[in-house]
Protein backbone atom coordinates (compact mmCIF):
# COMPACT_ATOMS: atom_id res chain seq x y z
CA UNK A 1 0.00 0.00 0.00
CA UNK A 2 2.67 2.55 0.93
CA UNK A 3 4.45 1.78 -2.14
CA UNK A 4 1.44 2.23 -4.37
CA UNK A 5 1.09 5.67 -2.58
CA UNK A 6 4.53 6.85 -3.19
CA UNK A 7 4.25 5.61 -7.01
CA UNK A 8 1.13 7.59 -7.24
CA UNK A 9 3.35 10.65 -5.66
CA UNK A 10 5.67 10.40 -8.15
CA UNK A 11 3.93 10.05 -10.95
CA UNK A 12 1.86 13.17 -9.75
CA UNK A 13 5.30 15.06 -9.30
CA UNK A 14 6.06 13.80 -12.86
CA UNK A 15 2.44 15.15 -14.52
CA UNK A 16 2.96 18.41 -12.56
CA UNK A 17 6.50 18.96 -13.92
CA UNK A 18 5.65 17.55 -17.55
CA UNK A 19 2.29 20.47 -17.13
CA UNK A 20 4.80 22.85 -15.86
CA UNK A 21 6.91 22.09 -18.87
CA UNK A 22 4.53 22.23 -21.64
CA UNK A 23 2.99 25.77 -20.13
CA UNK A 24 6.88 27.13 -19.68
CA UNK A 25 7.10 26.10 -23.61
CA UNK A 26 3.85 27.52 -24.86
CA UNK A 27 5.04 30.96 -22.88
CA UNK A 28 8.45 31.09 -24.53
CA UNK A 29 7.08 29.97 -27.32
CA UNK A 30 5.04 33.23 -27.93
CA UNK A 31 4.00 34.67 -31.31
CA UNK A 32 5.74 31.55 -33.22
CA UNK A 33 3.42 29.51 -35.02
CA UNK A 34 3.84 26.06 -35.89
CA UNK A 35 3.78 25.81 -39.68
CA UNK A 36 6.17 22.74 -40.87
CA UNK A 37 3.11 20.39 -40.73
CA UNK A 38 2.64 22.40 -44.10
CA UNK A 39 5.62 21.44 -45.78
CA UNK A 40 4.40 18.16 -47.43
CA UNK A 41 1.79 20.32 -49.35
CA UNK A 42 5.41 20.87 -51.31
CA UNK A 43 4.64 17.86 -53.15
CA UNK A 44 1.24 19.00 -54.77
CA UNK A 45 2.60 22.60 -55.23
CA UNK A 46 4.02 23.88 -58.32
CA UNK A 47 5.62 26.38 -56.21
CA UNK A 48 6.79 26.67 -52.54
CA UNK A 49 8.59 29.06 -50.64
CA UNK A 50 9.92 28.80 -47.42
CA UNK A 51 11.69 31.50 -45.87
CA UNK A 52 12.87 30.82 -42.49
CA UNK A 53 15.02 33.65 -40.72
CA UNK A 54 15.10 32.00 -37.24
CA UNK A 55 15.65 33.65 -33.74
CA UNK A 56 19.45 33.07 -34.07
CA UNK A 57 19.76 34.41 -37.61
CA UNK A 58 17.96 37.36 -36.07
CA UNK A 59 20.43 38.13 -33.78
CA UNK A 60 23.34 38.32 -36.18
CA UNK A 61 21.57 41.17 -38.18
CA UNK A 62 23.01 43.44 -36.55
CA UNK A 63 26.42 42.43 -37.53
CA UNK A 64 24.66 41.76 -41.65
CA UNK A 65 23.17 44.98 -41.92
CA UNK A 66 25.86 47.48 -40.32
CA UNK A 67 26.48 49.53 -43.58
CA UNK A 68 25.04 53.51 -44.16
CA UNK A 69 22.46 52.15 -46.49
CA UNK A 70 21.00 49.71 -43.89
CA UNK A 71 19.89 51.71 -41.09
CA UNK A 72 16.10 51.51 -42.36
CA UNK A 73 16.17 47.66 -42.22
CA UNK A 74 18.38 47.46 -39.15
CA UNK A 75 15.29 49.30 -37.85
CA UNK A 76 12.53 47.81 -39.03
CA UNK A 77 14.69 44.74 -37.75
CA UNK A 78 15.76 45.52 -34.73
CA UNK A 79 14.24 43.49 -31.76
CA UNK A 80 12.31 40.75 -34.51
CA UNK A 81 12.73 37.43 -33.09
CA UNK A 82 11.64 35.67 -36.83
CA UNK A 83 10.40 36.15 -39.91
CA UNK A 84 8.81 33.05 -41.18
CA UNK A 85 7.12 32.54 -44.69
CA UNK A 86 5.11 29.46 -45.88
CA UNK A 87 4.03 30.09 -49.40
CA UNK A 88 2.27 27.24 -51.63
CA UNK A 89 0.99 27.74 -55.29
CA UNK A 90 -0.93 25.10 -57.24
CA UNK A 91 -1.61 24.62 -60.56
CA UNK A 92 -5.19 23.14 -60.10
CA UNK A 93 -8.03 23.99 -56.77
CA UNK A 94 -8.39 22.03 -53.74
CA UNK A 95 -4.78 20.76 -53.69
CA UNK A 96 -4.76 22.10 -50.18
CA UNK A 97 -7.69 20.74 -47.84
CA UNK A 98 -9.31 23.13 -45.14
CA UNK A 99 -7.50 20.88 -42.43
CA UNK A 100 -4.23 22.75 -43.79
CA UNK A 101 -5.82 25.75 -43.03
CA UNK A 102 -7.16 25.15 -39.73
CA UNK A 103 -3.74 23.35 -38.39
CA UNK A 104 -2.34 27.47 -38.36
CA UNK A 105 -5.51 28.90 -37.76
CA UNK A 106 -6.59 26.99 -34.67
CA UNK A 107 -2.89 28.06 -33.19
CA UNK A 108 -4.72 31.98 -33.51
CA UNK A 109 -7.75 31.32 -31.33
CA UNK A 110 -7.39 32.55 -28.00
CA UNK A 111 -3.20 33.09 -26.78
CA UNK A 112 -3.37 36.89 -27.26
CA UNK A 113 -3.88 36.84 -30.56
CA UNK A 114 -6.73 39.29 -31.79
CA UNK A 115 -7.96 39.47 -36.10
CA UNK A 116 -7.56 43.26 -37.41
CA UNK A 117 -8.63 42.42 -40.87
CA UNK A 118 -10.34 39.59 -42.41
CA UNK A 119 -11.02 39.75 -46.24
CA UNK A 120 -13.32 37.45 -47.90
CA UNK A 121 -14.33 37.29 -51.69
CA UNK A 122 -17.22 34.94 -52.59
CA UNK A 123 -16.35 35.89 -56.03
CA UNK A 124 -12.70 34.41 -56.53
CA UNK A 125 -12.84 32.70 -53.11
CA UNK A 126 -9.96 34.50 -51.67
CA UNK A 127 -9.64 34.58 -47.99
CA UNK A 128 -6.95 37.08 -46.31
CA UNK A 129 -6.46 37.80 -42.50
CA UNK A 130 -4.52 39.62 -40.38
CA UNK A 131 -3.73 38.62 -36.44
CA UNK A 132 -1.86 40.55 -34.14
CA UNK A 133 -0.85 39.39 -30.48
CA UNK A 134 -0.71 42.15 -28.23
CA UNK A 135 1.47 42.81 -25.00
CA UNK A 136 0.03 45.57 -23.33
CA UNK A 137 0.79 48.10 -25.99
CA UNK A 138 3.16 46.46 -27.76
CA UNK A 139 2.67 44.20 -30.94
CA UNK A 140 4.96 40.57 -30.11
CA UNK A 141 3.80 39.14 -33.06
CA UNK A 142 1.78 39.26 -36.65
CA UNK A 143 0.83 36.23 -38.64
CA UNK A 144 -0.89 36.72 -42.17
CA UNK A 145 -2.93 33.76 -43.81
CA UNK A 146 -3.65 33.81 -47.42
CA UNK A 147 -5.99 31.10 -48.96
CA UNK A 148 -6.90 31.45 -52.15
CA UNK A 149 -8.23 28.59 -54.58
CA UNK A 150 -4.69 27.62 -55.90
CA UNK A 151 -2.29 29.59 -53.13
CA UNK A 152 -1.66 29.64 -49.64
CA UNK A 153 0.74 31.88 -47.69
CA UNK A 154 1.18 32.50 -44.30
CA UNK A 155 3.34 34.75 -43.00
CA UNK A 156 4.05 35.04 -39.53
CA UNK A 157 6.46 37.85 -37.54
CA UNK A 158 7.80 37.35 -34.14
CA UNK A 159 8.72 40.31 -32.06
CA UNK A 160 7.94 44.07 -31.85
CA UNK A 161 6.70 44.73 -34.91
CA UNK A 162 6.39 48.30 -36.64
CA UNK A 163 3.49 48.05 -38.28
CA UNK A 164 4.11 51.81 -40.37
CA UNK A 165 7.36 50.16 -41.62
CA UNK A 166 6.51 46.46 -42.20
CA UNK A 167 5.42 47.77 -45.50
CA UNK A 168 9.32 48.45 -46.12
CA UNK A 169 9.85 44.59 -45.46
CA UNK A 170 7.29 43.24 -48.49
CA UNK A 171 9.30 42.05 -51.51
CA UNK A 172 12.39 41.79 -49.19
CA UNK A 173 13.98 38.86 -47.47
CA UNK A 174 11.62 36.40 -49.34
CA UNK A 175 8.38 38.27 -47.89
CA UNK A 176 5.86 38.71 -50.37
CA UNK A 177 3.61 41.63 -50.81
CA UNK A 178 0.71 41.57 -48.15
CA UNK A 179 -1.09 44.27 -49.50
CA UNK A 180 0.18 46.26 -46.59
CA UNK A 181 -0.27 49.97 -48.09
CA UNK A 182 1.53 52.92 -46.28
CA UNK A 183 -1.25 55.08 -44.38
CA UNK A 184 -1.59 57.90 -46.75
CA UNK A 185 -1.63 61.20 -45.16
CA UNK A 186 -4.97 63.05 -45.82
CA UNK A 187 -5.13 65.57 -48.61
CA UNK A 188 -5.58 69.28 -47.37
CA UNK A 189 -8.12 71.28 -49.06
CA UNK A 190 -6.20 74.26 -50.65
CA UNK A 191 -7.56 77.67 -49.49
CA UNK A 192 -7.51 80.15 -52.72
CA UNK B 1 53.42 15.26 -11.19
CA UNK B 2 50.97 12.39 -12.58
CA UNK B 3 48.40 15.61 -12.64
CA UNK B 4 51.22 18.19 -14.30
CA UNK B 5 51.75 15.60 -17.29
CA UNK B 6 47.80 14.85 -17.93
CA UNK B 7 47.52 18.71 -18.23
CA UNK B 8 50.40 19.36 -20.60
CA UNK B 9 48.94 16.28 -22.49
CA UNK B 10 45.67 17.96 -22.53
CA UNK B 11 46.82 21.00 -23.62
CA UNK B 12 48.67 19.80 -26.35
CA UNK B 13 45.81 17.78 -27.43
CA UNK B 14 43.91 20.47 -27.46
CA UNK B 15 46.40 22.45 -29.93
CA UNK B 16 47.12 20.44 -32.34
CA UNK B 17 43.76 18.30 -33.15
CA UNK B 18 41.06 21.69 -32.02
CA UNK B 19 42.03 22.90 -35.89
CA UNK B 20 41.48 19.32 -37.33
CA UNK B 21 38.42 18.98 -35.04
CA UNK B 22 37.05 21.91 -36.63
CA UNK B 23 37.80 21.22 -40.54
CA UNK B 24 36.10 17.95 -40.06
CA UNK B 25 33.40 19.76 -38.71
CA UNK B 26 33.40 22.28 -42.11
CA UNK B 27 33.77 19.39 -44.43
CA UNK B 28 31.25 17.02 -42.68
CA UNK B 29 28.39 19.26 -43.33
CA UNK B 30 29.33 19.47 -46.90
CA UNK B 31 30.18 15.91 -47.89
CA UNK B 32 27.13 14.98 -45.76
CA UNK B 33 24.74 17.12 -47.79
CA UNK B 34 26.18 15.97 -50.84
CA UNK B 35 25.64 12.23 -49.73
CA UNK B 36 22.43 12.90 -49.07
CA UNK B 37 21.73 14.19 -52.10
CA UNK B 38 23.17 10.91 -53.73
CA UNK B 39 21.51 8.33 -51.66
CA UNK B 40 17.98 10.39 -51.83
CA UNK B 41 18.32 10.34 -55.80
CA UNK B 42 20.65 7.46 -56.53
CA UNK B 43 22.89 9.86 -58.06
CA UNK B 44 27.04 10.06 -58.31
CA UNK B 45 28.88 13.50 -57.85
CA UNK B 46 31.53 14.73 -60.91
CA UNK B 47 34.57 15.93 -61.45
CA UNK B 48 34.05 19.45 -63.10
CA UNK B 49 33.87 18.67 -66.67
CA UNK B 50 37.13 20.27 -68.92
CA UNK B 51 34.97 21.46 -71.07
CA UNK B 52 32.72 23.27 -67.85
CA UNK B 53 36.62 24.86 -66.78
CA UNK B 54 37.16 25.90 -70.57
CA UNK B 55 34.07 27.84 -69.84
CA UNK B 56 34.31 29.14 -66.80
CA UNK B 57 37.61 30.32 -67.86
CA UNK B 58 35.92 32.19 -70.54
CA UNK B 59 33.85 33.36 -68.64
CA UNK B 60 36.34 34.62 -65.66
CA UNK B 61 37.90 36.35 -68.57
CA UNK B 62 35.27 38.31 -69.72
CA UNK B 63 34.55 39.37 -66.09
CA UNK B 64 38.04 40.46 -65.96
CA UNK B 65 37.69 42.28 -69.35
CA UNK B 66 34.42 44.10 -68.12
CA UNK B 67 36.62 45.74 -65.41
CA UNK B 68 35.08 46.82 -62.27
CA UNK B 69 31.70 44.73 -63.10
CA UNK B 70 32.58 41.82 -61.36
CA UNK B 71 33.35 41.49 -57.76
CA UNK B 72 34.24 38.12 -56.02
CA UNK B 73 30.96 37.70 -53.50
CA UNK B 74 32.66 34.64 -52.27
CA UNK B 75 36.11 34.81 -49.83
CA UNK B 76 39.12 33.59 -51.92
CA UNK B 77 39.92 30.07 -51.69
CA UNK B 78 36.88 29.44 -49.31
CA UNK B 79 34.48 27.93 -52.13
CA UNK B 80 33.91 24.36 -51.95
CA UNK B 81 31.79 23.51 -55.39
CA UNK B 82 30.33 19.56 -56.49
CA UNK B 83 28.49 19.39 -59.40
CA UNK B 84 25.96 16.60 -60.81
CA UNK B 85 25.52 16.59 -64.42
CA UNK B 86 23.19 14.83 -66.84
CA UNK B 87 21.58 12.69 -64.47
CA UNK B 88 18.23 12.43 -63.65
CA UNK B 89 16.80 13.95 -60.24
CA UNK B 90 13.72 13.01 -59.76
CA UNK B 91 11.88 12.81 -56.60
CA UNK B 92 9.08 10.45 -57.53
CA UNK B 93 6.28 13.19 -55.89
CA UNK B 94 8.77 13.23 -52.35
CA UNK B 95 9.81 16.87 -53.13
CA UNK B 96 8.73 17.70 -48.97
CA UNK B 97 10.96 14.31 -47.89
CA UNK B 98 13.89 15.56 -49.61
CA UNK B 99 13.58 19.19 -47.94
CA UNK B 100 13.12 17.32 -44.77
CA UNK B 101 16.49 14.85 -45.49
CA UNK B 102 19.03 18.06 -46.07
CA UNK B 103 16.83 19.53 -42.76
CA UNK B 104 17.73 16.71 -41.15
CA UNK B 105 21.73 16.18 -42.49
CA UNK B 106 22.76 19.66 -41.39
CA UNK B 107 23.51 20.08 -37.57
CA UNK B 108 21.69 22.90 -35.59
CA UNK B 109 24.67 25.62 -36.26
CA UNK B 110 22.97 26.07 -39.86
CA UNK B 111 20.21 28.24 -40.00
CA UNK B 112 17.96 27.48 -42.84
CA UNK B 113 17.12 31.28 -45.01
CA UNK B 114 15.12 30.36 -47.39
CA UNK B 115 13.87 27.04 -49.32
CA UNK B 116 12.25 27.21 -53.21
CA UNK B 117 10.85 24.35 -54.32
CA UNK B 118 8.98 23.40 -57.74
CA UNK B 119 7.45 19.55 -57.68
CA UNK B 120 6.67 19.80 -61.17
CA UNK B 121 9.90 21.02 -62.64
CA UNK B 122 11.90 18.99 -59.97
CA UNK B 123 13.55 22.89 -59.08
CA UNK B 124 14.94 23.37 -55.61
CA UNK B 125 16.95 25.97 -54.41
CA UNK B 126 18.18 25.43 -50.39
CA UNK B 127 20.27 28.32 -48.73
CA UNK B 128 21.33 27.66 -45.36
CA UNK B 129 23.85 30.17 -42.87
CA UNK B 130 26.29 29.94 -40.69
CA UNK B 131 27.74 32.34 -38.21
CA UNK B 132 31.86 32.48 -38.92
CA UNK B 133 32.88 34.97 -36.18
CA UNK B 134 33.34 37.90 -38.14
CA UNK B 135 32.33 36.73 -41.55
CA UNK B 136 29.79 33.77 -42.59
CA UNK B 137 29.52 30.52 -44.02
CA UNK B 138 26.78 30.19 -46.79
CA UNK B 139 25.53 26.33 -48.22
CA UNK B 140 23.42 26.54 -51.38
CA UNK B 141 22.11 23.41 -52.82
CA UNK B 142 20.79 23.72 -56.09
CA UNK B 143 18.84 21.01 -57.92
CA UNK B 144 17.55 20.75 -61.65
CA UNK B 145 15.90 17.52 -63.38
CA UNK B 146 19.21 16.62 -64.73
CA UNK B 147 22.07 18.75 -62.79
CA UNK B 148 22.45 20.14 -59.35
CA UNK B 149 25.37 21.96 -57.40
CA UNK B 150 25.90 22.27 -53.90
CA UNK B 151 28.38 25.11 -52.65
CA UNK B 152 29.40 26.41 -49.47
CA UNK B 153 31.84 29.36 -49.55
CA UNK B 154 33.06 32.05 -46.65
CA UNK B 155 31.61 35.61 -47.47
CA UNK B 156 31.65 38.96 -45.58
CA UNK B 157 28.72 40.65 -43.46
CA UNK B 158 28.07 43.35 -46.59
CA UNK B 159 28.19 40.61 -49.22
CA UNK B 160 25.25 38.55 -47.07
CA UNK B 161 23.62 41.82 -46.38
CA UNK B 162 23.35 42.29 -50.39
CA UNK B 163 22.12 38.94 -51.31
CA UNK B 164 19.80 38.27 -48.39
CA UNK B 165 17.28 41.45 -49.66
CA UNK B 166 16.94 39.44 -52.73
CA UNK B 167 16.99 35.62 -51.16
CA UNK B 168 15.28 34.30 -54.34
CA UNK B 169 18.19 35.42 -56.52
CA UNK B 170 20.67 34.61 -53.33
CA UNK B 171 21.53 31.12 -54.58
CA UNK B 172 21.90 31.82 -58.45
CA UNK B 173 23.98 34.23 -57.60
CA UNK B 174 26.14 32.74 -55.16
CA UNK B 175 26.73 29.25 -57.59
CA UNK B 176 27.71 31.38 -60.55
CA UNK B 177 30.49 33.04 -58.46
CA UNK B 178 31.52 30.00 -57.40
CA UNK B 179 31.91 28.54 -60.84
CA UNK B 180 33.65 31.69 -61.22
CA UNK B 181 36.34 31.50 -58.79
CA UNK B 182 39.59 30.19 -59.33
CA UNK B 183 40.17 29.15 -56.19
CA UNK B 184 38.19 26.29 -55.10
CA UNK B 185 39.26 23.81 -53.32
CA UNK B 186 39.77 20.80 -55.41
CA UNK B 187 37.26 18.33 -56.23
CA UNK B 188 37.64 14.32 -54.99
Amino acid sequence: MKTLFQTSLRLAAVMLLLLGGAAITAHAQGARLQIDQLDSLANRASETVDVKLDERLMATTAKIFSGKDDEDIKEILKGLKGIYVKSFEFEKEGQYSPADVESVMSQLRGGGWSKIVGVRSKKDGDNVDVYLMMQGDQIEGLAVISAEPKEFTVVNIVGPVNLEKLTKLEGQFGVPDLGLDQPKPKKSKLVP
Amino acid sequence: MKMKLAIIGLIIATTFFAPLTSTFARGDDFDAVVKAIEQFYHVKHQSLPLLARAGMKGARTVARVRGGDYKRLADAGSVRLVFFEDQEFNSHGRIAGFKASIQSTLNEAWSPLIATLSAKDEEQTYIYIRDAGAKFHVLVVTIERREATVVEATVAPDVLAMLMKDPNEMGKTLTDDAALNNNQEPIP
